[in-house]
């Protein structure tokens, strides 16, 4: 009766995606009246405090660039990976009654998350980056195309490594806390509030161990004119880990084990 | 058609592994109203949520043509934050109903579960009753060639559930069932066959006193 028994399961595939992605922008932003304010009011909060705070103690931290733009930029694909880590970390059980709608599959509902947050993420910082050019800073990225490219990189990223982490959280339930921990102290070394090159020659080389290190430089070196990024910084590198983290992801999806749902 | 292909399931308890069902086999025949019954804990629930894929197989596969619903008045699908409108659209376009199908939909909805202004507000603001009409609504409103429902069917006061009961029946002249109920007189009603689950074996029975007879034996009163 419907055409719905007609569709390819590419169809179906994008009228589930798209239906997911509406339904979680429209969640987010519409909690109670003023959703979209109290959205937007808490990422910015968290990055105005740190702003405030550093640009007037340390305004010379990083010489050369204007701190406020360092540190938003160091946020922006840091904020993109965390809030998207996290959501697959919540795992199965977090949309097990969505699973009942049986075109709906739970890579659909990882991918639709992965978009909104995207969404959301960049609508935050296009507001905190307008906020900034109003007090006279220089906000516009030199490198336009490339800055997309990375941050593109970092969703996939977050995608890959979220699969991988789901997995284990799924295997393990009482890791999932454990992983959730880990995003503080992994805020502290990803260089995101002063710069790397601060640190000892030996240290960076440890420091260099930690990808999103990479993507927060990455981004900062495509965002903000004149920073130079730490000397052990490397494209390829993240790169290959986030298809290994994506590989490794998929094949564990696909071998469900995931997809356990506790009864 | 609904055919059960040598499947297994378990699941994972502090004490080690339960096995629900071990290399089942069955078949739904086309056309069928089905009725699942057993004692409580034999696995009836489970093989829905199979025969809904909300849960997978460890191994051995569930073949289905036509088209199937989700468990009837499934509330676990609702976004709390969204309005009532909003949770029936989404459903209209997972099912790929979109514009003018979608709309007459929504309306089916509206009308159905008589939530009034509520429908334009979140979810979070119903009582249990108006969740579970909202829910009940939805279902309704699409064709399936098979409705699964669990159990717990009426929902509302005497009158709303004499009104459920005239839609279902009008959508059963179309579609068949298959229902989990510990309700033998149910059962007797609603379906054609019957479906034996008993320590991890289901039976298929064409004659459903000879089920419900069986299901006497298994120790349970109904």
């Amino acid at each position: 009766m419907h055409r719905s028994s007609t569709r390819s399961h590419f169809q179906i595939q994008r009228d589930v995606i798209y239906a997911l992605l509406l339904r979680e922008l429209s969640s987010t932003f519409g909690k109670s009246r003023g959703g979209l304010f109290w959205a937007m009011i808490e990422p910015i909060a968290h990055l105005l405090v740190p702003v405030f705070i550093f640009t007037f103690i340390r305004a010379r931290l990083v010489p050369g660039v204007e701190y406020p733009v360092f540190l938003v930029y160091g946020f922006l694909p840091f904020l993109l990976f965390k809030s998207i880590c996290l959501q697959m970390v919540k795992g199965v059980n977090a949309v097990k009654g969505l699973l009942a709608y049986r075109q709906v599959l739970l890579m659909d509902v990882f991918i639709a998350k992965a978009m909104a947050y995207a969404v959301i993420q960049t609508v935050v910082f296009i507001i905190v980056l307008t906020g900034l050019a109003m007090f006279g800073f220089d906000v516009l990225p030199p490198r336009p195309i490339e800055l997309a490219a990375v941050l593109a990189l970092t969703v996939m990223f977050a995608l890959g490594l979220g699969l991988v982490l789901a997995a284990i959280t799924s295997l393990v339930p009482d890791a999932r806390p454990v992983v959730s921990i880990m995003f503080m102290p992994l805020y502290f070394i990803s260089g995101i509030l002063f710069p790397v090159t601060r640190f000892p020659d030996d240290w960076m080389r440890v420091l260099a161990i930690n990808p999103v290190l990479h993507l927060v430089e990455l981004t900062r070196e495509m965002a903000v004119e004149g920073y130079e990024p730490f000397k052990y910084v490397s494209l390829a590198y993240p790169v290959t880990l986030a298809f290994t983290f994506t590989a490794i992801g998929l094949m564990l999806y696909r071998l469900r084990v995931l997809a356990r749902v506790t009864p | 058609m609904i055919s059960v292909e040598n499947v297994t399931k378990s699941y994972m308890t502090l004490g080690g592994r339960k096995v629900v069902f071990r290399n089942l086999s069955l078949d739904f025949p086309e056309g069928v109203s089905v009725g699942l019954i057993g004692r409580n804990g034999a696995g009836k629930s489970t093989l829905m949520r199979l025969l809904s894929s909300v849960d997978l197989p460890d191994s051995g596969k569930i073949v289905t043509s036509g088209r199937i619903s989700w468990p009837v008045a499934l509330k676990g699908g609702m976004e709390r934050n969204l309005t009532g409108r909003d949770n029936v659209k989404f459903v209209c376009r997972i099912q790929g109903i979109r514009k003018s199908g979608m709309k007459e939909k929504v309306r089916f909805v509206q009308e159905f579960a008589e939530l009034g202004g509520y429908f334009d507000r979140p979810v979070s603001s119903y009582s249990s009753g108006m969740r579970a009409r909202l829910a009940f609504g939805t279902s309704m409103a699409f064709d399936f060639d098979y409705y699964l429902i669990d159990e717990v069917m009426a929902v509302g006061d005497a009158r709303f559930k004499k009104k459920s009961r005239l839609v279902f029946r009008e959508r059963l002249e179309d579609s068949k069932l298959i229902l989990v109920s510990h309700n033998m007189k149910l059962i007797r009603n609603l379906c054609d066959a019957v479906v034996l689950i008993d320590k991890g074996r289901a039976t298929y029975f064409n004659d459903v006193s000879e089920g419900v007879a069986a299901y006497r034996k298994t120790g349970e009163k109904p």
